[in-house]
């Protein structure tokens, strides 16, 4: 039951000190960015885990991965590909956008690509709206920001993920 | 808050108008509490009058105003008639989460009122399933009831869009949750993180695909999760017990006290008539009923559903006499006659060995006939201290609510979410009140979160941490052993010691954790000792509770019973033996061979248990269910029941059969009314003389005014309309001035490799009055003991696995589990488990 401390003890220790004893809790967040680096997503033991670390139950931090957007409780793909199709970018023609990138990934809304490398996901306003079409990847432990977007374009550097992945 | 309302002596008030009426509420008092006061409704999901504000729904929303006043000289601006002008705020504002001022004029019947109100219903419903006509919760549901009011006939919203979620989720094996109804409110989960503690169910997600989610394991695991069924303001959560059991419009209510612990929570049973059982009236539900001095507007898990067992089909339903080795029907006639000629005979020589879960009216009857023949009333139970409580109980006027910064609360020996939840709750809050908590047990449990000290000692010392504390705030305390003079030094208990005496009010409650029977009379003593010595007697708020293993132990004390200090060789050397309400041998087999020896054993009970297998006779009584009664409670607080549904045919209350026994004995009893019985025992028992079935029927107005006609409010707990009972005034209340009497310590002696056993509650047993309750079953604690992971590592045991448990010459094979908060050296053995433990007791644990 302590697989993620036992494998980042020092990390665990250097973020738990940052906190008074009484109030561990704040620290629910850089953990589970620690078990999400792990595997792409929280699992249900490193769950289990912190909530014994910080003395809170499972079920609230359940709730917390819940409720951030890029907090997953699931599986995917190592790139996460993340269209704005909100009402602005839908303005914008990110509606088409999205559906001509799945058309040539051949991957569907919400799911993964077979290789597990690439999954893409519709999500809400991300204050790029100017920018549209747009997305936002999220990889290892970044995100990073795609504005202005033709499918050629997004194309291109999917590819260029795909290629480092396949090398690796 | 409405407790505001209720102190408003002490408050700062403000004058307010809502909607044409004016009232004076406390400063701070939120609006819609302040109009809830009045009878006057403004509408909420979100808000709970338990529980903070957090104007998440918007359905509260008003127009409110304040008095101008002149910015540069602060004069009430005035209208052209001389009434103050007032300015009203430019949007709607929610009167949940605004507070009332001077001046303040409210308005919740404009139309721009119910505009938002229509909208805001019309908002809810665009993801609602409207699957009213087969949801548990039409007929009592505030989203219905006001949508009915306010809402529009018609959604402007596509029908096809709406957002389908699962509809059967069991949260947990007791409730069950229909995501599409949720309307997000957070109720269910405020309630289980503010007023309960338990996090167990939490939000996951957000905007239309929020949803309530459990990772608990179980699921949904806490004692108290009915109550998010009452307080869900639609039907998204309900209850394995109740759901689709029935429609609220059909069922009777009728007023009832659970017997379950020595709470006394106020229940409401409803009751329907059934083709299923044969047309006849039967228990659908058990809802709380509102008393603030009791139970406030809760009840736990077990008061909820261990009610079946009043129906159970293992009911007894006629007389049975032993013949030829057999138990055999018979009449009541043969029966009755059989019983009184053999209690002639017995005279001095019969013993009587009752319950704690029979009222006071069968208890006093029980206790007469006793006397008449000049036997032992005895109480079966290992607690003492009755007599004591009836002395130094807490004051009349005692109540929980009204604890804060200057009380002190001392727990001690005891689990209380396990022994006596709603005292659990209720403390918790007085804590968060400012009430300084004290906790003094020899391992964990959960009111230690509430407590500003937590006090840690052996089993089996217990009454000597008290007799510490004791000769830390009075040193002149005669010699104490050696290990009592080492707890009075120790900081945290001489702090604890500091904080009890100097409080303006001190409460002490004592429980059973690792007590036996002597072990409990010192404790009682020792708590007593320590109250006469800090002055914390006869008054409200100040005294002694004992936290019962039954829930009338307390009137059976009152009735004259006594437990025995040595039941196995009262049973022996009786010439007969007369049993209601309880099951030695079911609990150990040593009573059982003692019974085996006793002459002639009759057993009055509602079923068969291992007791009623030894009897010569076996006479069936009516359930609590059946008739009226009153119970007293571990606050001496004495509350009447009503009957809910018929009784089985040809049965009689308990009281009634012992008065027939008796009458055959010359012995005139009340047989029929227990009306008349507590008349009866207002004249024998002082503490009871001014009591009558008509004082304890009296209701006032309690605060929250919750009611079944605005569910929306407080949810669907029920008024209470059949009385709050009546809190007895213990002697030292009367004059009685009572000195420390000094009892010697018992002490506990182990050898060699022999753990102790000591014995502990768990709410969820496996107890008589349990298990006949199927819903509970999965939820019921199993066969199991609790070890140090220390000792059980050098046991070579592991968590969960089954190893054999030797004690009291009995070998059972239980589960393990750890606690490594416990002392070294000790094995857990919960109580009503099936593992024979009256009280602390070598023994041996062997690896499988
Ligand atoms: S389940 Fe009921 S109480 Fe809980 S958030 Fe939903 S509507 Fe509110
Ligand atoms: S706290 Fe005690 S009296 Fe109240 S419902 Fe639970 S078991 Fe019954
Ligand atoms: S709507 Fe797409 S970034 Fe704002
Ligand atoms: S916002 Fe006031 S009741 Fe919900």
């Amino acid at each position: 039951m302590t697989a993620l401390q036992d494998k980042h003890e020092k990390e665990i220790k250097h973020i738990l000190a940052k906190y008074p004893t009484d109030e561990k809790r704040s620290a629910v967040m850089p953990l589970l960015y620690i078990a999400q680096r792990k595997a792409g997503y929280v699992t249900k033991q490193d769950m289990l885990e912190i909530a014994e670390l910080l003395s809170i139950s499972t079920t609230e931090v359940a709730s917390i991965v819940g409720f951030y957007t890029l907090y997953h409780d699931k599986s995917g793909g190592k790139y996460r590909i993340q269209v704005c199709n909100d009402l602005p970018c839908a303005l914008r023609g990110s509606g088409q956008f999205l559906e001509e990138l799945c058309e040539n990934l051949g991957v569907q809304v919400g799911e993964t690509s077979s290789d597990g490398i690439l999954s893409v996901e519709a999500v809400m306003c991300l204050a790029a709206c100017d920018k549209a079409p747009m997305f936002q990847v999220q990889s290892h432990s970044d995100i990073s920001y795609h504005e202005n977007q033709t499918v050629e374009s997004a194309l291109q550097t999917i590819e260029k993920w795909r290629a480092e992945e396949t090398d690796k | 808050m409405s407790e505001l309302v209720k102190n408003e002596a002490a408050q700062n008030m403000v004058t307010l108008t809502i909607d044409d009426h004016t009232m004076s509420v406390p400063e701070g008092t939120l609006v819609v509490d302040a109009a809830r006061s009045i009878g006057l409704d403004i509408p909420v999901f979100c808000y709970h009058p338990k529980m903070e504000p957090v104007g998440m729904c918007r359905m509260c929303l008003v127009e409110i105003g304040t008095p101008m006043r002149d910015r540069t000289t602060s004069e009430p601006i005035l209208e052209d008639d001389g009434s103050p002008k007032i300015q009203f705020f430019p949007n709607l504002m929610t009167g949940c989460t605004f507070r009332a001022s001077e001046g303040m004029v409210v308005r919740g019947y404009t139309e721009k009122v119910t505009a938002a109100r229509k909208e805001v219903l019309e908002f809810l419903l665009t993801s609602h399933p409207l699957d009213c006509p087969t949801c548990d919760k039409g007929g009592e549901c505030p989203l219905q009831n006001l949508t009915m009011q306010f809402g529009d006939g018609e959604s402007r919203f596509i029908y096809d869009e709406k957002m389908h979620s699962a509809k059967h989720v069991a949260l947990g094996d007791l409730i069950f949750l229909d995501r599409e109804r949720c309307i997000q409110c957070a109720r269910c989960t405020r309630f289980q993180d503010e007023i309960v503690d338990d996090q167990v169910i939490g939000f996951s997600n957000r905007g239309r695909a929020l949803e309530i989610v459990t990772f608990s394991d179980p699921g949904f695991d806490s004692y108290w999760s009915g109550n998010t069924t009452d307080i869900c303001p639609v039907g998204a959560l309900t209850t394995a017990d109740f759901r689709f059991g029935a429609r609220p419009w059909e069922m009777n209510a009728s007023a009832s006290i659970c017997n379950h612990c020595a709470v006394g929570c106020n229940l409401t049973f409803n009751t329907r008539r059934e083709v299923k059982s044969g047309g006849e009236k039967i228990i659908k539900r058990v809802m709380p009923r509102q008393n603030e001095a009791v139970n406030e507007i809760w009840i736990c898990d077990k008061g909820r559903f261990a009610y079946h067992f009043t129906a159970s089909d293992q009911r007894l339903n006629q007389p049975l006499i032993r013949k030829d080795g057999k138990l055999v029907p018979s009449s009541w006639e043969l029966a009755l006659d059989l019983v009184t000629s053999r209690f002639k005979n017995a005279g001095e020589n019969l013993v009587t060995l009752a319950g704690g879960r029979l009222s006071n009216e069968d208890l006093f009857n029980l206790a007469e006939l006793s006397a008449h023949l000049g036997g032992d009333a005895l109480l079966y139970s290992d607690m003492a201290g009755g007599d004591l409580v009836s002395r130094l109980g807490v004051g009349e006027g005692t109540n929980f609510s009204d604890m804060g910064p200057e009380t002190a609360i001392l727990v001690v020996a005891c689990n209380l979410e396990e022994e006596a939840p709603l005292w659990w709750l209720r403390i918790k809050q007085a804590a968060e009140r400012g009430a300084k908590v004290i906790v003094a047990n020899p391992r964990k449990t959960k009111l230690d979160r509430s407590a500003i000290h937590n006090l840690r000692y052996e089993y089996g010392q217990e009454a000597g941490l008290v007799t510490a504390l004791l000769s830390a705030i009075s040193p002149k305390q005669p010699k104490s052993p050696a290990f009592v003079n080492k707890l009075a030094k120790d900081k945290e208990v001489k702090a604890a010691a500091k904080a009890l005496s100097e409080a303006e009010n001190t409460v002490i409650l004592f429980g059973s954790e690792g007590t036996s029977y002597a072990a409990s009379a010192a404790l009682a003593q020792a708590c007593a000792n320590l109250l006469i010595a800090s002055g914390h007697i006869g008054r409200p708020n100040n005294g002694l509770i004992g936290v019962w293993d039954k829930g009338n132990a307390q009137g059976a004390w009152d009735m004259g019973l006594r437990p025995s200090e040595d039941l196995d060789a009262a049973l022996k050397t009786s010439q007969a033996v007369y049993i209601s309400a309880a099951d030695p041998a079911g609990d150990s087999k040593q009573y059982a061979s003692a019974l085996k020896k006793a002459d002639f054993v009759v057993v009055q009970e509602l079923y068969m248990t291992a007791t009623a297998e030894l009897a010569d006779v076996v006479l069936p009584a009516q359930a609590f269910t059946e008739r009226e009664g009153t119970y007293t409670s571990g606050e001496r607080r004495v509350q009447r029941f009503y009957p809910a549904v018929p009784s089985l045919p040809d049965l009689l209350p308990d009281f009634g059969i012992t008065a027939e026994i008796a009458g055959r004995l010359g012995l005139e009893l009340e047989k029929t009314a227990p009306a008349s019985v507590m008349l009866q025992i207002a004249e024998v028992v002082p503490d009871y003389a001014e009591l009558t079935y008509q004082k304890l029927a009296k209701v006032e107005k309690q605060f929250p005014l919750i009611g079944r006609e605005d569910v929306y409010y407080g949810g669907t707990s029920y008024q209470n309309s059949q009385g709050l009972g009546v809190q007895l005034k213990p002697a030292a209340q009367n004059g009685d001035s009572p000195v420390l009497v000094i009892t010697e310590l018992p002490e506990v002696k182990l050898s060699g490799e022999e753990l102790l056993a000591v014995p502990v509650t768990r709410l969820l047993d496996l107890g008589n009055t349990v298990t006949p309750s199927e819903v509970l079953v999965t939820r019921l604690a199993k066969p199991h003991v609790a070890l140090h992971p220390q000792d059980a590592e050098k046991l070579g045991v592991e968590w969960g696995s089954k190893v054999k448990l030797i004690l009291n010459g009995s070998t059972q094979t239980v589960l393990v589990e750890f606690d490594n908060s416990m002392p070294h050296g000790v094995v857990l053995v919960p109580r009503s488990l099936g593992i024979p433990i009256i009280s602390p007791t070598p023994a041996t644990i062997k690896v499988l």
